[in-house]
């Protein structure tokens, strides 16, 4: 069986010891560098499938590391960052990682952002749905060429708005999502006003499609940084 | 000795006599001995112009050794010393005032009383030290005598005025064939009153000499000669002559004695008027226009008045007689450069002084401690201060000094207390932290000792247990440094919010997923609104609020609780209610809940965890984003927590 490779970049050796220990006993391979300099030596030559990228690095900028990355890879990068530090998560986000963990975090949400990871990561395996015409994730059916969506097989009756935002959402499924991001993609700014559209269509969006709305079970809110659809 | 209660001040006065270093010197030893302050003071007088080259460099060697000895030298300016000196005590808050002995005799039983005896009356509460010294006669002070004042044309008319009038009226009491007597009783009444209606002594002197010749002249034995055959008349006019002069001066000193009375009752009156407006008045600003208004009424000229503002001196205020500023020139560049060397310096300076007498203005610095907190000017403009308007004003800005250094200790002193405040809120802050921080630490450290030494020996169930405990406790300290970062955030006053629009479902769901994991025991039902609440805050710090709340309603109801969370809008505010059927919250402690480090009193269990932080943050950050939060009872019974945020009127791009 061909377990995963996970490149742990952090420069704390109880934490690194603490997410090494647990990708051990669930079967992940991993790797450990403890700076920028040899993060992105390891992720050039043992190309792992994802990294786990704390933001504080010794020697440089973790979000310089995720560029740096992304000049030759799409691979999956989940930042580690201390709470504090919440415009640095979005503009890691925006640089290009793919998701985010907040110190102090627990063993098991850490397993769950993977889960999620990797099973996008299998999705764009299967089949690389970004070029499909169909998008689906459990219940949820997008038909991007009739412009429809279903859910349990009964069409929705979505506003272009909500459409938009639902697509944008499922082409970037597992990704997280900042709100300019969001904002910028569907109304081609990022004002306050747009900012505040934007919650009230989720919200109505969400209404739509998720069954119960204070648990929802397809897009997932972080305040203060944005949204992301979840693969069920 | 030692149990002095207030603080001494000693003050000794700067002269040029050559005796003036000793006095000095024994007051310098008594400050050292009584450990107090000391000041030594030199009332400039007018007299200071014309004093010698030699007294003036005594005087220099004096200040120069009152300042080697430790004292603070004030000069003040004026005539009456005594008056300057007692009032200079007062302001300054002097104690004992050490003066030599050459000051204590009365020449003459009807000279001016001497400057110990006028400071008692003064300022009798004062302990005045007199120092024996030797050689005295030999220094005398030169007075400085205005010569254009000597004669004076309306005095001498009044006088000859007064002389015929006395002859005439002797003429007719020879005519009348009246006695000798009468006649020289008219003479001495003439004299008496030349010294009521003159402004000198040596009128009624001269007066008394004329009127004896003139009698002499006109009503003695041989008539219109100076000669006078009977044998008595010498004795008669030596008599004459005495009882004269004697009346006169002594009326004279009556004269004056008044004028000194009715000006004194006028200082006091204006001083005592001018106090009480200070008085009233809270704010500097205030308190200095008070002052120069007083000052326009009192001079009727006009007052400028340049502030201290951060140590500089700020523009010219002027505070004009009439409706405008008389003249525009007052407040030039040239002026304004005196203020400035006024305000450095805090001596007096500008026309009528000896530094910059070019000046248009009289420039006088307003301070009571070291520092100027403001200069005054007064326009002169050919007609200087009469002696009593100078004193008068020097005595206003002399109070107006001490409310303004009253005013700055004062809040001063409020904002060391506020300081301490702070402090102590710190130090509550760290002791209350310290100790909720040990609990949960020694839990995990003990926990995890025992694991690590003895996990082969235990059973599955009680290791499950140290885990656990373990991870409950650090998931408290989790929360705590989340509290305590939102604390420091707002307690360096530089709280910044980061706004943005959220929906108020959204945060509460948000906030509810960072709940303690023991709400398993308890049923939390959310309630939401039908429309979507905006509301523009700063999502972290106002999830931390719900978070809080929520946390305390699971952590102070008993397990199996409901614990409902309600959203809905009310007159243009977005209301979170947080409602629960625990126990509820004694009425005497509502008030006090949201207060910094206040804890329920009541035996529950786990009381160790109650950093009396959580609801005091709350109300500071629903405060921050323009709310309010209240506690009230639930029905039938529990507790609600009610909080608003202003709603955001959101216009929708589609």
């Amino acid at each position: 069986m061909n377990k995963p490779l996970v490149l742990v970049v952090e420069d704390d050796a109880a934490i690194c010891n603490l997410i090494a220990t647990t990708l051990g006993t669930h079967n992940y391979k991993y790797r450990t560098a403890a700076d920028g300099e040899t993060a992105i030596l390891e992720a050039a030559s043992h190309n792992p499938e994802v990294v786990l990228l704390d933001l504080g690095l010794p020697d440089m900028d973790g979000v310089e590391v995720i560029r740096k990355i992304r000049t030759w890879s799409t691979m999956p990068i989940i930042v580690i960052s201390a709470r504090s530090e919440e415009t640095d998560k979005i503009e890691a986000l925006d640089a290009g990682a793919d998701d985010y963990l907040t110190k102090p975090f627990s063993v098991e949400e850490l397993l769950a952002r993977l889960r999620v990871t990797f099973r996008r990561l299998s999705y764009s395996a299967a089949g690389g749905e970004a070029d499909s015409s169909v998008f689906e994730n459990g219940d949820l059916r997008i038909d991007y060429a009739s412009c429809c969506v279903f859910l349990n097989e009964t069409e929705l009756h979505l506003t272009p708005i909500e459409y938009k935002l639902l697509c944008l959402l499922a082409k970037n499924a597992g990704k997280v999502l900042t709100h300019s991001y969001i904002t910028r993609e569907v109304w081609g700014s990022s004002w306050d006003n747009d900012v505040a559209s934007l919650r009230v269509f989720m919200a109505t969006l969400r209404k739509k499609i998720e069954k119960d709305p204070s648990n929802p079970q397809y897009i997932q809110t972080h305040v203060g940084i944005g949204y992301r659809m979840l693969r069920v | 000795m030692a149990g002095n209660e207030r603080e001494e001040h000693i003050l000794v006065c700067l002269s040029s006599s050559p005796t003036n270093g000793k006095i000095i010197r024994i007051a310098a030893r008594m400050a050292e001995v009584y450990r107090g302050t000391f000041t030594a003071l030199f009332v400039e007088t007018p007299d200071y112009k014309v004093m010698s080259e030699e007294n003036k460099n005594r005087l220099r060697e004096n200040t120069l050794l009152a300042e080697r000895l430790g004292a603070t030298v004030e000069t003040v300016y004026g005539d009456d010393i005594p008056f300057q000196i007692a009032e200079f005590t007062r302001l300054a808050g002097v104690t004992k005032v050490v003066m030599g002995r050459q000051n204590i005799q009365r020449k003459y039983f009807w000279s001016k009383p001497s400057l110990t005896e006028q400071l008692i009356s003064l300022a009798p509460e004062l302990d005045i030290h007199i120092i024996p010294d030797g050689n005295v006669s030999r220094y005398r002070s030169r007075k400085l005598y205005r010569t254009e004042q000597l004669v004076r044309a309306d005095d001498v008319a009044k006088s000859v005025l007064l002389l015929a009038a006395a002859t005439a009226v002797g003429m007719i009491f020879r005519k009348m064939e009246l006695t000798d007597s009468n006649i020289v009783m008219v003479y001495i009444i003439g004299v008496l009153l030349t010294a009521v209606v003159t402004s000198r002594k040596w009128y009624s002197l001269v007066m008394s000499v004329v009127s004896v010749l003139a009698f002499n002249y006109f009503f003695t034995v041989p008539y219109f000669t100076l000669k006078a055959y009977s044998d008595d008349y010498p004795v008669t006019f030596l008599t004459m002559f005495l009882t004269a002069f004697i009346t006169s001066t002594l009326a004279g000193r009556m004269k004056q004695q008044m004028k000194q009375a009715s000006e004194a009752a006028y200082r006091t009156k204006i001083l005592l008027e001018t106090n009480q407006m200070i008085q009233k008045k809270s704010d500097e600003q205030e308190m200095v226009s008070v002052v120069a208004n007083q000052l326009v009424k009192l001079l009727k000229r006009d007052i400028l008045f340049y502030p201290v503002e951060k140590g500089r001196l700020g523009e010219a205020v002027v505070y004009p007689l009439g409706e405008e500023p008389q003249n525009p020139e007052n407040t030039g560049a040239d002026e304004r450069a005196v203020a400035e060397l006024v305000y450095q310096t805090s001596h007096h300076a500008g026309a009528t002084t000896d530094t910059r007498s070019d000046a248009r203005c009289l420039y006088l610095a307003i301070r009571a401690g070291e520092k100027a907190q403001g200069v005054i000017g007064i326009p002169i403009s050919g007609e200087p201060l009469e002696t009593f308007e100078n004193s008068i004003t020097l005595s206003i800005l002399g109070e107006c000094a001490l409310a303004l250094e009253k005013e700055k200790a004062l809040r001063e002193r409020e904002e060391t207390a506020l300081l301490a405040k702070n402090e102590q809120l710190r130090a509550n802050l760290l002791r209350s932290i310290s100790h909720d921080l040990r609990t949960p630490l020694t839990t995990i450290s003990g926990n995890a000792g025992i694991l690590l030494a003895n996990a082969d020996d235990m059973d599955r169930a009680s290791r499950r247990q140290l885990y656990a405990n373990i991870y409950d406790d650090s998931l408290w300290l989790i929360n705590l440094v989340e509290n305590l970062l939102s604390v420091t955030r707002i307690e360096d006053g530089t709280m910044k919010l980061h706004l943005s629009t959220e929906l108020v479902d959204e945060m509460v769901q948000e906030a509810l997923q960072h709940v303690n994991q023991r709400k398993k025991d308890h049923r939390i039902v959310l309630n939401e609104s039908e429309d979507f609440l905006l509301v523009k805050v700063d999502a972290r710090l106002v999830m931390q609020v719900i978070i809080n709340i929520v946390d305390n309603a699971v952590k102070y109801t008993p397990p199996g609780s409901e614990i409902h969370i309600t959203t809905y809008r009310q007159q243009g505010q977005v209301v979170v209610e947080i409602a629960d059927n625990g126990e509820g919250i004694p009425d005497e402690a509502k008030a006090k809940i949201f207060e910094r480090f206040y804890i329920v009193e009541k035996g529950v269990v786990d009381s160790r965890r109650s950093l009396g932080l959580g609801l005091s943050l709350c109300k500071a950050i629903i405060t921050a984003h323009g709310g309010t939060i209240e506690v009230r009872d639930n029905q039938p019974k529990g507790s609600v927590f009610r909080f608003t945020l202003p709603e955001e009127e959101v216009r929708l791009r589609e």
